[in-house]
C-alpha cells in the first residue's frame, strides 16, 4: 500500500567552511512509517534533522513536509513538526505541565484544548502523578519521557527523535521504543535517528546507514543484510586437530570461508543453523575437540561493516 | 503576539521561582533603603536638637519648649549619646546643660550653656535658630527679674509676660540655606533619595543577573526547541525582550510600592514616577540581552551582571547622590541610564516636575534602549546561531 509521503528531502548538502557535514542526503517517509538514520556519532544525523526541523538552512537540496517547502522562514508549516531533541530541552525549575503548557501555546494549543492535550500526553508519557513537580527533580529516564511528550503534544504529522534514549536506563528505553511504536501505528510519520542497532531493528520499517554525511545504505533490514551477501558466522572453540578440521571444513558444500588457529575456527557459511550439524560432525570426525558452537547472523552491526569497513561504535 | 507573552511569562516566573532572589530582590533593597535612611537620610528640612544634662530643671524645661515653639525637632540623651547623634549627624546642634548652669538660671544669674554643631553644612543654620531660643528665654527670663525686683509677684509677672508675648505678632526667624547642596535636597523625605537611588540600582542589577535564564535555556537547548516550532525569530527575540523588562518592571514596582507604602516614600506624581521607570526597565532589559546573548555560561553572566550594576550604579548616583561629583565624574555620570533616570526622579520628587520638564531625560533613556536592544537582538540571534 502506498503511504502518503509526510516528509520528502532531496539532494541536502550542509558544509561548514571546507567541511561537508551532510553531502547530498536524499530520503522520504511516509504516515505510518518510522524511518531511521543509522550511524556513529558524527555521522550528520543532528545536522540533517536541524535542517528538516528549519532551524538551519540547508546549502542545496530541498526539503518538503506535508507538500509544502520547508526552510528557516516556514514559520507555519513548522506545526506539522514535532522535534525531540538530543539534548534535554525543558525548564528544570518549571513542573512538567508548566513546561508541557508552555510548548503547548507556542503551538497554538490554548484554552480546554491545551488542558485536556497536556493532561493526555502526561498519561501517555506515564508522568500523571508527577505532573506538578519541578522536572529538575526527575530522574533522566522521567526527563527524556517529557521530552518526547512535548514532542507529542500538537499532534504532528512528522515526530523527529534525535537519540530520544542517549543515557536513560534499560527500564526507561523499553518504555520509549514502546511509545513510538505505537505513534507510528497511530499513522504519524516518524523520524528516529541512532546509533545503537537494536533500537532501528526494533523500530524502524526503513533504515538509512549513514556515515560522513552520506547515506551508505538503505532499505528496510533484510534489504540491507542483503548488501553483505546475506552469509552467517559459526565460530568453532575447542582443541585438538584444529588444522586438519579446517582443511575437512573447507570441503564442507556450503562453506565459503575458514579462518582460525589452534583455540578455535571462524567459517563464514550460507545458511548457518542447516549446517550447523554437518559442520561439528566434520570438525569432531577431523579430530577437533569442541567446547562451544555458535552462529552468528547478520544484523545491522555487519552491514555497517561490511559497508563502511569500521564498526558502528567508532 | 500569543508566542511573544508566553516566552516573557516563562521568563518571569522563572526568575520569581529562583529562592535565592527572594532575599536580594525583595528584602535586600527595603532593608538597604530603610538602613541607609534612617543612618543618612534626610529629614526633610526640620532642624534637630538634642539636649543633654539639666534633667527636670526649669532650665531643661523652658528651653525645650522654647526650640518647640521655634520648630525645632528636640530629643534628650546622655552626654555620650548626644555626641554620638552629632557625630553620626542625627542632630544638628547639642545643647549639653550643666548642674551649674541650671542652678544659675533657677537663680536669675547668667548661664553658659556648652552647645556643639555636627559638621554637615545644615548645622550653622540650626545653631542659628538655637541662638534666638535661647535669647527668647533669656529675654523672657530677665524680664521676669526685673519684674519681680519692681515688687510683682512671680506669678502676675509671669501672667503679664504671657499677656504681652499673645499680643504682639512675634517676629519670626526665617534661615535661608545658601548651600548649593542643601537647596538641591530640599524637599526630600527621610527615604526619598535613598530609594530613588536603590531603585535604580536593584532594577539594573536585578535584570542584568536575570541574563543567566536566557543563557541557560540556550544552553539546555529550549530556545531552539522554541524556535522549532511556529515562532518566528523576531517573536522569539521579542519574547526575551519583553521577557526582561517583566524582570525589572516586577524589582522596579516593587520597590516603588513598597517604600511608598513601608516608608512613606514620595515618589511625586506616580503617573510619572511610572513612566520613568518604564523607560528604565526598558534600557535595563536591553542591556540584560546584550549580556545573555555576548556569553555562554550563566554563572559568569551573573557575576559580570553584578559587578556592571554595581559599577554603573555607583558611576550613575546609585550609591553617592552625583550633586557630589566632581564636574569630570558629572560628565562621566551622563554615560550611564542610572544618571538620567536619577535626574528625572529628582526633577518628580523634589520639584514637583512635569513631563515636559523630564522629557530631555526620557528622550536619552529610550535612546539607549533602542540602541542596546537592536545590539542585544543582533548578538542575540547570532548566539543562537552558534546555538543551532
Amino acid at each position: 500500500m502506498q503511504r502518503a509521503q509526510v516528509l520528502g528531502v532531496k539532494g541536502l548538502v550542509k558544509r561548514y567552511g571546507d567541511h561537508t557535514v551532510v553531502d547530498d542526503v536524499s530520503f522520504h517517509i511516509g504516515a505510518g512509517e518510522t524511518y531511521g538514520l543509522l550511524g556513529p556519532n558524527g555521522a550528520g544525523k543532528t545536522t540533517i534533522i536541524s535542517m528538516v526541523s528549519g532551524l538551519i538552512p540547508a546549502d542545496t537540496g530541498s526539503i518538503e513536509v506535508a507538500g509544502s517547502a520547508m526552510t528557516p522562514a516556514s514559520t507555519r508549516l513548522k506545526s506539522h513538526i514535532g522535534l525531540v531533541p538530543q539534548e534535554l530541552a525543558i525548564y528544570p525549575d518549571l513542573t512538567a505541565k508548566e513546561n508541557l503548557q508552555f510548548f503547548g501555546r507556542l503551538q497554538g494549543l490554548s484554552g480546554r484544548d491545551l488542558k485536556a492535550r497536556t493532561g493526555e500526553v502526561l498519561d501517555l508519557i506515564g508522568l500523571a502523578d508527577r505532573a506538578g513537580e519541578q522536572t529538575k527533580k526527575f530522574s533522566g529516564g522521567m526527563k527524556r519521557r517529557l521530552n518526547i511528550g512535548i514532542g507529542l503534544l500538537h499532534r504532528p504529522a512528522l515526530l523527529i527523535l534525535d537519540e530520544p534514549t542517549v543515557g536513560v536506563d534499560p527500564q526507561s528505553r523499553n518504555s520509549i521504543l514502546e511509545s513510538v511504536e505505537a505513534l507510528a501505528t497511530e499513522g504519524m510519520a516518524v523520524l528516529y535517528t541512532t546509533h545503537y542497532m537494536e533500537e532501528a531493528e526494533r523500530l524502524c520499517d526503513r533504515i538509512a546507514i549513514i556515515d560522513e554525511g552520506r547515506i551508505q545504505a538503505e532499505g528496510t533490514r533484510g534489504e540491507l543484510v542483503e548488501l553483505t551477501g546475506g552469509v552467517d558466522r559459526i565460530d568453532l572453540h575447542g582443541s585438538g586437530n584444529t588444522g586438519a578440521a579446517a582443511s575437512a571444513l573447507r570441503r564442507l558444500p556450503g562453506v565459503k570461508h575458514v579462518d582460525g588457529g589452534a583455540s578455535g575456527l571462524t567459517l563464514t557459511v550460507h545458511n548457518g543453523p542447516g549446517l550447523l550439524a554437518p559442520v561439528v560432525a566434520e570438525a569432531g570426525g577431523a579430530g577437533m575437540a569442541l567446547s562451544s558452537v555458535e552462529i552468528v547472523r547478520p544484523d545491522l552491526e555487519s552491514v555497517f561493516l561490511h559497508l563502511t569497513g569500521k564498526a558502528l561504535r567508532d | 503576539m500569543k508566542s511573544i507573552l508566553g516566552i516573557a511569562v516563562v521568563e518571569v516566573r522563572l526568575f520569581l521561582r529562583d529562592r535565592s532572589n527572594i532575599f536580594f530582590v525583595f528584602i535586600f533593597p527595603l532593608l538597604l533603603i530603610l538602613l541607609l535612611g534612617s543612618q543618612f537620610g534626610a529629614n526633610s528640612g526640620q532642624a534637630r536638637v538634642v539636649l543633654s544634662g539639666g534633667s527636670g530643671t526649669e532650665l531643661a524645661k523652658v528651653l525645650s519648649e522654647q526650640l518647640k515653639e521655634d520648630g525645632v525637632q528636640v530629643s534628650s540623651a546622655g552626654a555620650g549619646a548626644a555626641r554620638d547623634q552629632l557625630s553620626r549627624g542625627r542632630a544638628d546642634v547639642g545643647i549639653f546643660i550643666s548642674d551649674d548652669d541650671s542652678a544659675a538660671f533657677a537663680s536669675g544669674q547668667p548661664a553658659d550653656l556648652e552647645v556643639l554643631t555636627a559638621s554637615q553644612s545644615a548645622a550653622q543654620a540650626v545653631l542659628q535658630e538655637v541662638r534666638a531660643s535661647v535669647q527668647a528665654v533669656s529675654t523672657e527670663r530677665r524680664q521676669q527679674s526685673l519684674l519681680e525686683s519692681a515688687g510683682v509677684g512671680a506669678t502676675e509677672a509671669a501672667t503679664a509676660l504671657k499677656q504681652a508675648k499673645e499680643s504682639v505678632q512675634q517676629p519670626q526667624v526665617v534661615l535661608v540655606d545658601t548651600n548649593d547642596v542643601t537647596q538641591v535636597f530640599q524637599g526630600l523625605g527621610r527615604f526619598d533619595l535613598g530609594a530613588a537611588q536603590q531603585l535604580l540600582l536593584f532594577v539594573f542589577l536585578s535584570s542584568l543577573t536575570g541574563a543567566a535564564t536566557m543563557i541557560k535555556a540556550r544552553r539546555l537547548g529550549v530556545i531552539a526547541r522554541v524556535m522549532a516550532g511556529p515562532v518566528a525569530s523576531w517573536q522569539a527575540l521579542a519574547g526575551q525582550a519583553l521577557g526582561r523588562f517583566g524582570i525589572a518592571a516586577v524589582q522596579g514596582g516593587y520597590i516603588m510600592l513598597g517604600t511608598a507604602l513601608l516608608f512613606g516614600v514620595d515618589w511625586g506624581n506616580p503617573l510619572l514616577a511610572g513612566l520613568v521607570l518604564a523607560f528604565f526597565c526598558a534600557v535595563s532589559a536591553a542591556a540584560a540581552m546584550v549580556i545573555g546573548s555576548l556569553m555562554d555560561n550563566d554563572a559568569a553572566a551573573s557575576g559580570v551582571g553584578v559587578g556592571l550594576g554595581l559599577v554603573l550604579a555607583g558611576l550613575g548616583g546609585s550609591m553617592v547622590p552625583p550633586e557630589f561629583f566632581s564636574e569630570t565624574l558629572q560628565a562621566v555620570s551622563r554615560v550611564t541610564p542610572h544618571r538620567w533616570a536619577y535626574d528625572a526622579f529628582a526633577y518628580i520628587q523634589r520639584h514637583d516636575g512635569t513631563l515636559a520638564d523630564i522629557l530631555p531625560q526620557l528622550g536619552v533613556l529610550a535612546a539607549m534602549a533602542l540602541a542596546l536592544l537592536a545590539l542585544g537582538s543582533f548578538l542575540l540571534q547570532r548566539s543562537l546561531g552558534r546555538a543551532l
